[in-house]
């Protein structure tokens, strides 16, 4: 039987009503600010962006520059995107690849260390992400720590320039910034995983590497797509990491580009367009991953 | 087979399950000391006597408190500091309020449109941070002339995409709370937003605290949202300093002030935590038994 | 306590397209223990937390002492309810629990503390003033929801099932606690239940309910003896229900015709016609052997003897396929049948009844589903 409390209306919207009006106006007129831009028209002579506020005065020639400048051959946004791409699937790997073990070791094998490890996996979260990635600024400069351990080792001859504009750097950079974020919900999901399963699959022969592969693994998938989800979608809006410890504009990565786009008043609604993609681009991502889990939690209930 | 020997089975299988890899454990280890290191080294390296934040040239609290360049008596750091700590002392007092208010009725109400409501009150969550500063940055340079880039905006920007972390974190909480307590409190004379007052916000004060400290730290760590609806230079926080200076030739004084705000937000974790765990062991929602 | 009276007029509660409550007529004098039965769905809690006013009638009259009350807030009626799951306040001790209504009534402060350590003497919680719901057991729990509704001397108490998370030991010890409690205290108690032993107990009148509606209000006897509709006789207690062929009425009462035999009904509806339905509870039928003669009895066979401690069950196959039970008290003596014998069932007029058409149908429905 259905048990709903019964509150008034003014009830709810004394609670409620200042929250909603705050994401009315600032959530959904702000993106709705966002696209008026992408789909006005400059103004002809100032050729400053003139935002069409009205459906009737949408022009969609930002999206053709959009879609035309990310065309495989020639377009001008297709190199920094691919890049992008590339670097944020590198990045995502590495997270999983250090994570994993880190989040499967804490749930599974971790006993009286448990707590202090839990304590000393949320640190990260308490040093500003900007403190870590001057950490690195320093450590990576000619005269950093890592040149000079390098150099004891007699792995190079000379300080490295680590910090000009390699894309090794970026990627690590990435990594070391959003592995914390990745290994947290990870662990959880190990944790809420059924211990039944493994020991029935001991039970039946497996050795720990088979229990391993056949069924610990297949079992955290969900927990590995959501920490993916959670560390890809910031990476995307990313422009500050490159810049920090490159600055070149051979790094650079699709934020950057958006971020000079609106910068420049003139080509401010292109950059509005770039990031009205983006976000659609995203969010349909998104809405297949929800909808495929949730095809697959139903799946396992039946 | 016997009880016996099939207990002891299931022993040995759990046994087998619980060895502990050796090599796992080290690179455990070997990922906290990387993952924590190099920012005890950035903060170690403000208490260099030398200008250089790469090379150690001995102790001193030059950078801190002592001298002309130290982030004590330069004008750019504590400025960027006071800045930094007033936007989010102002986020907590507006974000959290919001965000309780909102998880209340998300919570409560189960009516045509509640499901809609729930997925736009979470839905910043999802949207990149630099998408949503651009839409912020556009809405008040095209639309809302009344908000003037800066302290006001910025403030603005850093609740809207705090509101959903306290959402979420409230609403765990009051799904734990059962409606049978507000009902109680009006069956026993108590309006609606008496309810409110006396039985469900002291009932929430594990909530309140988490989601304190929450916005607190998710405004310090902010740089995105705070740089694209920033001024001038008065409207400067640390995270905006860090990544304007950190590849010139800024001294450890930077580092020093970085400090300050990690060790601030250290402790008010672990005050949040305390008192977190205080309150919810006070508060036990059920019987004994 | 003077008043406590409540009348539902024509009460219909629907959630969306489904109707919860179905025009329930049921009126409560003051002073009196009135429960609310059926089985989960039925709509009896709807019903209370309607005279709570936690939900708004779709449509009817809630009459509190005359007065039609279906619209006004909880907290603006002279009722108070105890919770399922007790609902105290974990932040609050004991007393202030207590003390909880007093307070925003504006009560003065020695007032406030003689009338919530009076309320707590009542159910003997006196020593626990300062402890902390969580610090206690359900049944403490339990005592101190009843002191808290008890405390603002409400014309009407609502009870929610409120034993339902208790063990059975315990729950025999506070029906009686509670049954003497409502008599001391002499304000109108509705309480809400789906255990038929419970309402038995304690109640001055019962209203079965199913589906919504009301199928019968009468004392706890007459419920369990005469029950007036066949989902009443089968909720309360096992009962048999067999299928008759009602002939004619007598001075003793109807004649009606199970297969080939000839039975009298002496109770309910004896002015019944055609195809009907007799109820029997299972004490009353009595076996005796094989080939024994004499008025209203079936020939059968023994299905099946189940041991129940105090007493054996026995499944009696009927000719016409129907299964008939009997209860047999155990008196330590070895039982007289086994499964297979061949035997008679007496089954006395004055324990048979015809029950009314009302529930027919659904009792067939059942028995379908079952099958």
């Amino acid at each position: 039987m259905s048990r709903r409390s019964f509150y008034p209306l003014p009830y709810l919207l004394t609670t409620s009503g200042p929250g909603l009006a705050w994401i009315a106006l600032f959530v959904v007129l702000g993106v709705y600010s966002l696209f008026a831009i992408s789909l006005g028209t400059p103004d002809p002579i100032l050729l400053t962006p003139t935002p069409a506020w009205s459906p009737l005065d949408w022009s969609f020639a930002n999206f053709r520059d959009v879609i035309s400048g990310l065309n495989p051959s020639g377009g001008i946004f297709w190199e920094v995107f691919r890049r992008s791409f590339v670097y944020i699937v590198l990045a995502a790997a590495g997270c999983v690849l250090i994570g994993y073990p880190v989040a499967y070791y804490v749930a599974m094998y971790a006993k009286r260390s448990k707590a202090l490890l839990l304590v000393l996996l949320i640190l990260p979260f308490l040093v500003s992400y900007m403190l870590r990635m001057l950490a690195w600024v320093g450590l990576l400069s000619p005269d950093g720590y890592v040149n000079e351990a390098l150099s004891r080792l007699h792995l190079v001859s000379q300080p490295q320039d680590w910090l000009g504009g390699r894309p090794s750097t970026v990627v690590l950079a990435l990594i070391y910034g959003w592995v914390p974020y990745f290994i947290l919900p990870l662990y959880a999901a190990l944790e809420r995983l059924d211990r039944r399963y493994l020991e029935a699959s001991a039970d039946l022969g497996a050795g720990r590497v088979r229990t391993f592969i056949f069924t610990t693994l297949p079992l955290s998938v969900p927990g590995i797509l959501a920490g993916l989800v959670l560390i890809a979608l910031p990476m995307f809006g990313d422009y500050y990491t490159n810049q920090l410890v490159s600055g070149a504009a051979t790094t650079s990565m699709i934020g950057n580009t958006i971020n000079t786009y609106i910068a420049s008043t003139q080509q401010r609604a292109i950059g509005a367009a770039l990031a009205s993609t983006l976000l659609i681009f995203l969010i349909a991502v998104l809405a297949y991953y929800v909808r495929t889990t949730a095809r697959a939690a139903r799946a396992v209930v039946r | 087979m016997t009880q016996a020997s099939a207990t002891g089975r299931a022993h040995a299988i759990r046994l087998r399950l619980r060895r502990r890899p050796k090599v796992l454990t080290l690179f455990v280890w070997g990922y906290i000391v990387w993952s924590l290191a190099p920012a005890l080294i950035a903060i170690a390296f403000s208490f260099n006597s030398g200008k250089s934040r790469s090379i150690w040239q001995g102790l001193s609290l030059r950078w801190w408190t002592d001298g002309p360049g130290s982030m004590l008596h330069n004008d750019v750091f504590r400025g960027a500091l006071e800045h930094s700590f007033t936007l989010a002392v102002l986020n907590v007092l507006i974000a959290v309020p919001l965000g309780i208010g909102l998880a209340i009725t998300l919570s409560r109400w189960f009516g045509r449109g509640s499901g809609a409501v729930s997925l736009l009150a979470t839905m910043t969550l999802v949207v990149p941070e630099l998408v949503l500063a651009i839409s912020l940055f556009l809405l008040f340079t095209q639309l809302l002339d009344i908000v003037e880039l800066g302290t006001m905006a910025q403030v603005i920007g850093q609740v809207t995409f705090t509101l959903p972390f306290v959402v979420v974190i409230t609403r765990g909480r009051m799904s734990s709370i059962s409606t049978d307590l507000e009902e109680a409190a009006m069956d026993l004379g108590c309006s609606p937003l008496q309810a409110l007052r006396l039985v469900l916000v002291p009932l929430l004060q594990p909530a309140i605290v988490a989601s304190v400290v929450i916005a607190f730290a998710l405004s310090i760590d902010d740089f995105v949202v705070t740089q694209y609806l920033s001024s001038d230079a008065s409207t400067q926080t640390v995270p905006m300093l860090i990544y304007n200076t950190a590849r010139g030739s800024a001294t450890p004084a930077l580092n020093a002030t970085a400090t300050v705000l990690v060790v601030v937000t250290a402790l008010l974790v672990a005050l949040g935590g305390l008192l977190y765990y205080a309150l919810s062991r006070r508060q036990r929602l059920g019987a004994a038994e | 306590m003077a008043g406590g009276e409540v009348r539902l007029a024509k009460l219909v509660k629907a959630f969306d397209e489904v109707t919860v409550v179905d025009g329930i007529d049921l009126h409560m004098p003051g002073g009196e223990f009135f429960s609310l039965l059926g089985p989960s769905g039925c709509g009896k809690t709807t019903t209370l937390r309607m005279i709570a006013g936690f939900e708004q009638p779709t449509s009817g009259e809630i009459l509190l002492d005359g007065k039609n009350v279906a619209l006004t807030p909880p907290h603006k009626r002279n009722v108070n309810t105890v919770f399922q799951g007790y609902a105290l306040f974990p932040h609050l001790s004991v007393f202030d629990n207590v003390a909880f209504g007093l307070r925003r009534q504006g009560t003065p402060r020695a007032e406030v503390r003689r009338r919530v350590n009076e309320a707590l003497a009542m159910v003997h919680m006196e020593a626990f003033a300062k402890r902390r719901p969580a610090q206690m057991s359900g049944g403490q729990q339990q005592r101190v929801a009843l002191a808290r509704a008890l405390v603002l001397k409400p014309a009407v108490l609502l009870l929610d099932e409120p034993l339902g998370a208790l063990d059975a030991k315990l729950r025999k010890i506070l029906q009686i606690e509670l049954k003497a409690l409502q008599q001391e205290v002499g304000i109108t108690f509705i309480y809400v239940t789906h255990d038929q032993e419970e309402a038995l107990t304690m109640s001055d009148r019962i209203a079965v309910m199913h589906e919504g509606r009301v199928e019968q209000v009468a004392p706890p006897e007459v419920v369990y003896e005469e029950p007036s509709t066949t989902f009443v006789a089968d909720f309360l207690g096992t009962s048999n229900v067999i299928h008759a062929v009602a002939t004619q009425a007598t001075a003793s009462g109807c004649e009606v015709r199970v297969g080939e035999f000839e039975l009298t009904a002496g109770r309910g509806a004896i002015d019944a016609r055609g195809e009907t339905k007799i109820a029997i509870r299972p004490e009353r039928v009595t076996l005796e052997p094989h080939g024994s003669t004499g008025p209203n009895r079936l020939a059968g066979m023994v299905e099946r003897v189940v041991y129940l401690g105090n007493a054996n069950q026995i499944i009696v196959r009927l000719p016409t396929g129907e299964a008939l039970q009997a209860l047999v008290q155990n008196t330590g003596e070895k039982l007289a049948y086994e499964q297979g014998d061949p035997v008679r069932a007496h089954l006395p007029a004055e324990a048979l009844r015809v029950l009314a058409d009302t529930g027919a149908a659904e009792i067939e429905e059942q028995a379908a589903a079952a099958a």
